[in-house]
């Protein structure tokens, strides 16, 4: 019997099981040569009650926060140097009528209260804290760290310090991300009532600048060609590229099978709520992968 | 103003003042054969005219079913009776909410069945929707409930699907606030009014939830089963 094929096999039935594990190499790690052959039933045991387990196992809660904690340097690197500049944010030369500022530093400042707070919650639960590539302890601002990130994607949004509008897309783009992040790792959460908790109030921030953002695009002078809502309307993008980051969004079908899209709503046309409102009614997540995968172009 | 909280096929719904009648009767039975106080003493623990919740995940719905319901009523009127210089922009907004307020509300009110508490009368008096301020004041101010009430419920609530429901509505509503919010007083989206220094969201006891949300329901409602923190 081979223990990779095993772990194959359960990677076709459940994709995600390398983030229950922690990630494919540890696990392989843990059953290297060294392991007694007699001993491979046990740890395979054990192995799979952590990943199944019905408490939230300290490796799962850990492997979420981190997540969560690079989304939020993510987002706090973006603010940072949007703010820093003196002529993106209005009042800018641009937008001279413009009062965006002091929501952004508003923003900014959430961003590092949440990296504070889940390097203290990570470090309690034993585990290391996610940092940045680059990432220098003694530098006078830790948390920034700016060239860890390319904000452009790869050269598609050169424009992003230089154009308030294509920044505005890249600051909806991450906190509509940073919520799909929160809601994909909940389930990792349910054992731990005081961290769950505490991920329910970090991601509902979010949910206000998320709304924020898109508020601003939906607003004279930005007006935003797709007309975006505070809230995700179907699964509808910025911008045609970027639709990945919104896959999914169009979900009417929530938890107990219930389509929200049949339930009886008087005053719609139709008599049964509106798709637009169905699937806005409820934020989705994403899992780690695919988290993983929409932030890697904004990664150097 | 009072509006009356209707069913799904638009009838109105059983009325407090309905209940009240029958309760009436009973009491002048009752009268008639014994001392009323060791009568009610002997039916029941909490006065018959509140709507009782619920203990445990059940009450934590119930309790978030009506202030759904709230939501539902508030937006409901908002859109019939729009404030004096609603933009074009701001009625979509108002409409869209409305519809979103209603789907959670028939959610609700389907994950519970027979669990759900028997309808409500609201009594949205607090608010004239006629003035941009009073409205919008109003709106965020039942937001930023629901915002404490989805998060409070969180640490609360037992059933992991349920929790599921709770996350993926909680940041909803706080978009919602953050709406309403920067609608009357631009750039307050996220104030320390809404998110302390350690950038966290309201969480608020069930209790504290029903204090606030009963400034707008006529029902009277027995919350002492309802879990807390």
């Amino acid at each position: 019997m081979n223990f990779k094929n095993i772990l194959s096999e359960i990677e076709k039935s459940d994709p995600e099981v390398y983030e229950r594990l922690s990630d494919r190499r540890k696990a392989l790690q843990s059953f290297g040569s060294k392991v007694a052959l007699a001993a491979l039933p046990l740890a395979i045991g054990s192995l799979f009650k952590k990943a199944y387990g019905r408490t939230a196992d300290a490796n799962g809660v850990i492997n979420a926060l981190n997540l969560a904690l690079q989304m939020e340097y993510l987002q706090y690197n973006l603010y940072h140097t949007a703010n820093s500049l003196p002529d993106l944010i209005p009042p800018s030369s641009a937008y001279p009528g413009g009062d965006d500022k002091a929501g952004f530093i508003t923003m900014e400042a959430h961003e590092k209260a949440h990296i504070l707070l889940l390097n203290d919650v990570i470090t309690t639960l034993g585990g290391v804290p996610y940092t940045p590539k680059f990432y220098n302890s003694t530098a006078v601002n830790p948390l920034y760290v700016p060239t860890a990130y390319d904000f452009t994607m790869d050269g598609r949004y050169n424009a992003v310090f230089n154009d308030y509008p294509t920044f505005l897309v890249i600051a909806q783009v991450l906190e509509d991300t940073g919520i799909h992040a929160y809601q994909g790792q909940m389930p990792s959460l349910f054992g731990n009532t005081g961290v769950l908790g505490q991920a329910f109030q970090i991601q509902s921030t979010e949910g206000r600048h998320a709304a924020h953002v898109r508020l601003i695009r939906r607003q004279p002078p930005i007006n935003a060609v797709e007309i975006p809502a505070p809230w995700i309307n179907n699964n509808i993008p910025p911008l045609t590229p970027l639709q990945d980051y919104y896959l999914g969004d169009d979900n009417t079908i929530q938890v107990g099978g219930v389509n929200i899209a049949t339930l009886p709503d008087t005053y719609s046309s139709t008599a049964t709520v509106p798709q637009l409102s169905a699937t806005a009614a409820f934020d989705e997540g994403m899992d780690s992968a695919t988290i993983l995968s929409l932030i890697q172009p904004f990664m150097l | 103003m009072e509006i009356l909280n209707t069913s799904a096929n638009g009838q109105v719904a059983e009325t407090e003042q309905g209940y009240n009648v029958s309760r009436r009767r009973f009491f002048q039975l009752a009268g008639g054969i014994a001392g009323a106080g060791v009568v009610l003493s002997a039916c029941r623990r909490t006065p018959p005219s509140t709507t009782y919740v619920g203990s445990g995940d059940i009450g934590l719905l119930n309790m978030l079913y009506i202030v759904e319901q709230v939501q539902a009523g508030f937006y409901i009127q908002a859109a019939i009776t729009p404030y004096y210089g609603m933009t074009s922009s701001e009625s979509l907004c108002f409409i869209d909410l409305r519809d979103q307020a209603i789907a959670h509300r028939e959610y609700f009110k389907t994950l519970l069945g027979t669990n759900a508490t028997k309808p409500i009368v609201l009594n949205l008096s607090l608010s004239t929707f006629a003035d941009r301020t009073s409205t919008l004041a109003n709106a965020y101010a039942i937001a930023d409930l629901a915002v404490g009430g989805y998060n409070g419920a969180a640490r609360l609530m037992t059933s992991t699907d349920y929790l599921l429901t709770l996350s993926k509505i909680a940041t909803v509503q706080a978009r919602r606030s953050a709406y309403m919010r920067d609608t009357l007083t631009y750039n307050s989206f996220a104030d320390a009014s809404a998110v302390d220094s350690s950038g966290l969201d309201l969480a608020t006891q069930p209790t504290m939830v029903m204090a606030g949300i009963e400034q707008y329901i006529q029902t009277k409602f027995d919350i002492s089963k309802l879990p807390s923190f």
